[in-house]
């Protein structure tokens, strides 16, 4: 009897599942970034709500990623709905605080996935993955900087105005 | 082992309750579901959709369910040109024959990997 499942998908029903919330969880993400650029925008953070707009697009193509690869490996994508995205937050730290929850999310999700490959032997979709734990690195990286820029320079006086300009400067260097 | 249903292709059996059965034809690369009185024939896509939408029946529910509705579920499949309208007793054996079926097709996949892949 002919393997016709492997001949149709190279993954399996359990990772297209999982690759399928995935999507969803980066759509969810970029619309959570792109709430946070217009609040930052609306009380006067203007680097940062470019940082978030930044973010946002990055996330879409996250998304676009994972949805491509399910229908080049031959399975289904499933274009998600999003609801439920905050608008409003309580301070500028706040917004901060909450991203660097949403890409920590995103990391144990990756993580999850990772996991399963590994106990199906998924060597290809580890392979795919590994840009995004890389990539990981990074977010996680910069949404922890920007937090730590409330420590280092203050909220008081014209604090938020100096941290909303470094926000736009954060960088990782990858080689370090 | 192969069983001649049909008088044209050979069919494999995948799995089979006293309710139904599920055969699988090498040559047409699809599956024949007999079930409910018929023997329906789904390619790749249908048959994950049928499992799918059986999977997503909530049967407790239904069980639980004291109104006067009747225990009647329709499974509709997108592009597929079969329809069920079964009872409760019936999606419970569809949903094991269903079970069953995907078993035996990832313990072929796993004959496959072992028996047949060239190892180095």
């Amino acid at each position: 009897m002919k393997d016709l499942l492997r001949i149709k998908s190279l993954i399996s029903t359990e990772i297209e599942t999982l690759l399928n919330q995935q999507v969803k969880k980066e759509a969810y993400s970029s619309s959570v970034y792109l709430s946070m650029a217009s609040w930052c925008n609306r009380n006067g953070y203007d680097f940062s709500s470019d940082y978030f707009f930044k973010q946002a697009e990055e996330e879409r193509l996250h998304q676009l990623k994972f949805y491509k690869y399910i229908l080049d490996m031959g399975g289904n994508s499933i274009s998600p709905e999003i609801t439920g995205i905050k608008q409003e937050y309580n301070s500028f730290r706040e917004v901060f605080e909450e991203a660097l929850d949403q890409e920590i999310s995103v990391t144990n999700a990756i993580k999850n996935i990772y996991a399963r490959c590994m106990k199906e032997q998924d060597f290809i979709t580890m392979e795919f993955l590994n840009w995004f734990l890389k990539e990981q690195r990074e977010e996680e990286y910069k949404a922890r900087r920007a937090l730590e820029l409330f420590e280092v320079i203050g909220e008081e006086g014209t604090g938020r105005w100096q941290i909303d300009k470094h926000v736009g400067e954060i960088k990782y260097n990858a080689g370090a | 082992m192969t069983a001649t249903l049909s008088p044209t292709t050979q069919w494999t059996d995948v799995f089979k309750t006293a309710k139904g059965a599920v055969y699988q034809c090498d040559e047409e690369r699809c599956w024949y579901v007999d079930f409910a009185g018929k023997v329906a024939k789904f390619d790749y896509r249908c048959l994950l959709k049928l499992r799918k939408a059986v999977y997503h029946i909530d049967i407790e529910h239904a069980l639980l369910n004291t109104t006067k509705d009747p225990d009647v579920e329709i499974i509709f499949i997108c592009a597929c040109d079969h329809c069920y309208v079964l009872s409760l007793l019936q999606i419970i054996a569809l949903k094991e024959i269903l079970e069953g079926t995907f078993v035996m097709l990832e313990l072929n996949r796993i004959l496959h990997e072992r028996l047949f892949t060239v190892s180095v």
